[in-house]
């Protein structure tokens, strides 16, 4: 009978080690992935720093001489005094000491860095169609060269001027069947800041396969149709064409 | 019972709950799967009835413009034309079937749209419908229509089997490949190939076949060997800069591309890896594009800095008269867009992005692939209305700040107009007023911050 009582254990240990297992598997994020505010200040470069002019340094002068932090004229300009003044602030609130406001000293101090925009341009910006071509980028092209990864977003925007497919970069990504990043859910992923950077010299005009609609891996390309296209050039791991 | 009795049972009574609740998370995943899926093939029913309507409405709606007179009726139902044909290529782009079996189609209704929109502008601009025109309408009714009854028939056909369309996501190539057998696929299928088959339309839009198949007209001379372009590589980045030099595998129709070039990576001295990158073009051996990917570090130069680098960056590379006009600043680097001017007239097709790093002002971009797509020698007209007169075309209530003479790209063609850069209820604006006719040509809201303009 004692082995019953040993089985039973053996049984409770797995099942606890299982469940272990399972929980990291569900929780895990690896390393390389930014963190959300890091992601956050790769996405939208708007930091204050030294040297910096304008409104927003006034909002925060302003909080600094509220709270006492900052003994000075509120200029709007990032000095010295300034930059000691929010290193202080950073010391006694926990946060990063480097003097430099970014989002989340920004919060730390109550106010958000942007100006307020006249109505007829409020929300008008390029960071969501940044946003959604780094997540396909990062998704269908994490492996590749930078220049590999510039040319799948080139791809998708070629696409998106061209009568054969949908009018928007997002019709384009979630086209159904169009890309294996997004069937299997690897677009969810956060995007690292090279896929970024990509899609931000994408949408600024680079466009390294001059104007190709398609691209697949021979290595794992599945649908005999595609080897039909017209090849054109390769890059990284990639086969382009029209 | 014993204590001995009592012990033998622990072991099956804790598989048995185990059991239990394994059946029951089964049930549960299966009721939600089940869940999602309905939901999931409702969407794709909607779809697919919205479809069908929207190409129902565009069939209607071109007969009706055929029949009637009136500019006033033409314009509404044309617009009404555009619209429906926009909906039913966005929701055919949604339907699980590839993107092959639908690409003539989704070209037919955003040709559809895009030529209705261009029949809008020329009857805006008080010109009749030519016979031609009245024909390509014709032709596109008639397609519709066929489109239309095909559609019908898969609909009837899909009420009859109870088809799910949601099916149709999972190995469907295989199942295609297999038989033909799925009526959904094969009567896309069908519509597709009776696409292909319908003639070309000629107008001017971006979606017409002219402008997608565009040559460049700025690219004069001979090709060039690959040799050849290797060396101007070299020469584009100055005597014993370059370490390593690698070309790219081509494909065999590497010549049916916009501008049909050579291109190389290349490992700079000093450097550690492959991270720069070149394009040059095949005719004329003229540097496309440069890019140099290296990270960039903190910055120490000014704006105004990167922008003499620049500028003396173009000069050197034989662009003259080039004229800085908005920059972006992102990822440690500021990019210039300089257009230009002759004549003091500001040429925008002409542009040219210069990429310069904030850490050390080095170059780490160049693309002039819009440059020679578009430059060409051009005849620069007087044009025929004076500052003042163009000017009052304008709301009153516009605040000028300034203005100019340019020339812009408009579909395959080019005008020249008066730009007028200004302030509407604090919103920054670009008016262009066509310097000949004073016809306002285009409108472009400008959003100005700290990292540069954006134009939409």
């Amino acid at each position: 009978m004692k082995i019953t009582k040993r089985k039973v254990k053996y049984l409770l240990l797995t099942m606890i080690f299982t469940f272990t297992f399972l929980s990291i598997l569900t929780y895990f994020k690896p390393m390389d992935y930014l963190t959300e505010a890091e992601y956050n200040k790769a996405l939208a470069p708007r930091v204050l720093y030294w040297g910096t002019q304008g409104e927003d340094v006034k909002k925060v002068q302003w909080r600094l001489v509220q709270w006492k932090y900052l003994v000075g004229d509120v200029d709007g300009i990032y000095g010295p005094e300034t930059y000691r003044a929010v290193r202080r602030f950073q010391q006694k609130n926990g946060l990063k000491v480097d003097g430099v406001v970014g989002p989340e000293t920004a919060a730390a101090l109550g106010i958000t860095l942007s100006e307020a925009r006249p109505a007829s341009s409020a929300g008008l910006n390029r960071q969501s169609d940044e946003y959604l071509l780094a997540r396909c980028i990062h998704g269908e092209a994490r492996g590749e060269p930078y220049i590999g990864k510039v040319a799948v977003a080139a791809v998708i925007l070629n696409r998106v001027e061209h009568p054969n497919f949908p009018n928007t970069i997002a019709g384009v990504i979630y086209q159904p069947l169009a890309f294996t990043a997004v069937a299997d859910g690897q677009i969810n992923l956060t995007p690292n800041k090279d896929a970024i950077r990509a899609a931000r010299d994408a949408l600024n005009g680079w466009d390294p396969t001059y104007g190709a609609l398609y691209y697949w891996n021979p290595a794992t390309a599945t649908s005999k149709w595609i080897w039909s296209r017209k090849v054109t050039l390769k890059i990284g791991k990639h086969w382009f064409g029209v | 019972m014993d204590k001995k009795n009592r012990r033998w049972l622990i072991a099956p009574s804790i598989l048995g709950l185990a059991l239990i609740l394994s059946l029951a998370w089964g049930y549960r995943e299966y009721t939600m799967r089940k869940n999602m899926e309905v939901t999931l093939e409702n969407n794709y029913q909607r779809l697919f009835f919205d479809v069908k309507k929207h190409v129902e409405n565009v069939q209607t709606n071109l007969s009706k413009a055929m029949v009637a007179n009136s500019t006033e009726q033409n314009v509404l139902l044309l617009s009404q034309i555009m619209n429906e044909a926009y909906f039913a290529q966005d929701k055919l782009a949604q339907l699980p079937v590839p993107q092959a079996d639908i690409a003539k189609t989704q070209k037919f209704l955003n040709q559809a749209a895009d030529y209705s929109y261009y029949l809008i502008q020329t009857h805006l601009d008080g010109k009749p419908l030519t016979n031609e025109q009245r024909g390509q309408l014709a032709n596109l009714q008639e397609n519709s229509a066929a489109f239309n009854s095909e559609l019908s028939k898969l609909q009837a056909q899909l009420a009859e089997k109870n088809f799910v369309i949601g099916s149709l996501s999972s190995k469907q190539t295989a199942r295609v490949e297999k038989g033909n057998e799925n009526i959904f696929q094969t009567t896309l299928v069908n519509i597709d190939k009776n696409m292909a088959k319908v003639p070309r339309l000629i107008y001017d839009g971006p979606f017409a076949d002219e402008m997608i198949n565009r040559k460049p007209v700025g690219l004069t001379g001979e090709n060039i060997s690959k040799e050849k372009a290797m060396s101007i590589a070299k020469d584009f980045f100055g005597a014993n800069k370059v370490r390593k030099i690698n070309s790219f595998e081509e494909g065999e129709h590497i010549d049916e591309v916009a501008i049909p070039s050579y291109n190389f990576s290349i490992q700079l001295a000093n450097t550690t890896d492959e991270s720069v990158y070149i394009g040059i073009s095949r005719k004329g051996g003229n540097v496309i594009w440069m890019r140099n990917s290296r990270p960039i570090g903190q910055e120490k130069i000014t704006i105004e800095q990167a922008q003499r680098k620049a500028l003396e960056f173009l000069e050197s590379k034989g662009f003259k008269n080039m004229e800085p006009n908005y920059y972006q600043k992102y990822d440690g680097g500021v990019l210039f867009n300089f257009v230009l001017t002759e004549e003091n007239v500001t040429i925008y097709p002409d542009l040219v992005k210069v990429k310069v790093a904030l850490d050390n002002g080095e170059i780490v971009g160049f693309d002039a692939a819009q440059y020679y797509s578009y430059h060409q020698d051009r005849n620069l007209n007087e044009p025929q209305l004076s500052l003042e007169e163009a000017r009052s075309k304008l709301r009153d209530d516009f605040e000028v700040n300034s203005s100019r003479l340019a020339i812009i790209p408009k579909g395959k063609n080019e005008v020249m107009c008066y730009e007028f850069k200004g302030r509407y209820l604090n919103g920054e604006f670009i008016i262009y007023v066509n310097a000949d006719n004073g016809k306002e040509e285009d409108v472009l809201q400008l959003v100005i911050d700290e990292n540069g303009t954006l134009t939409f």
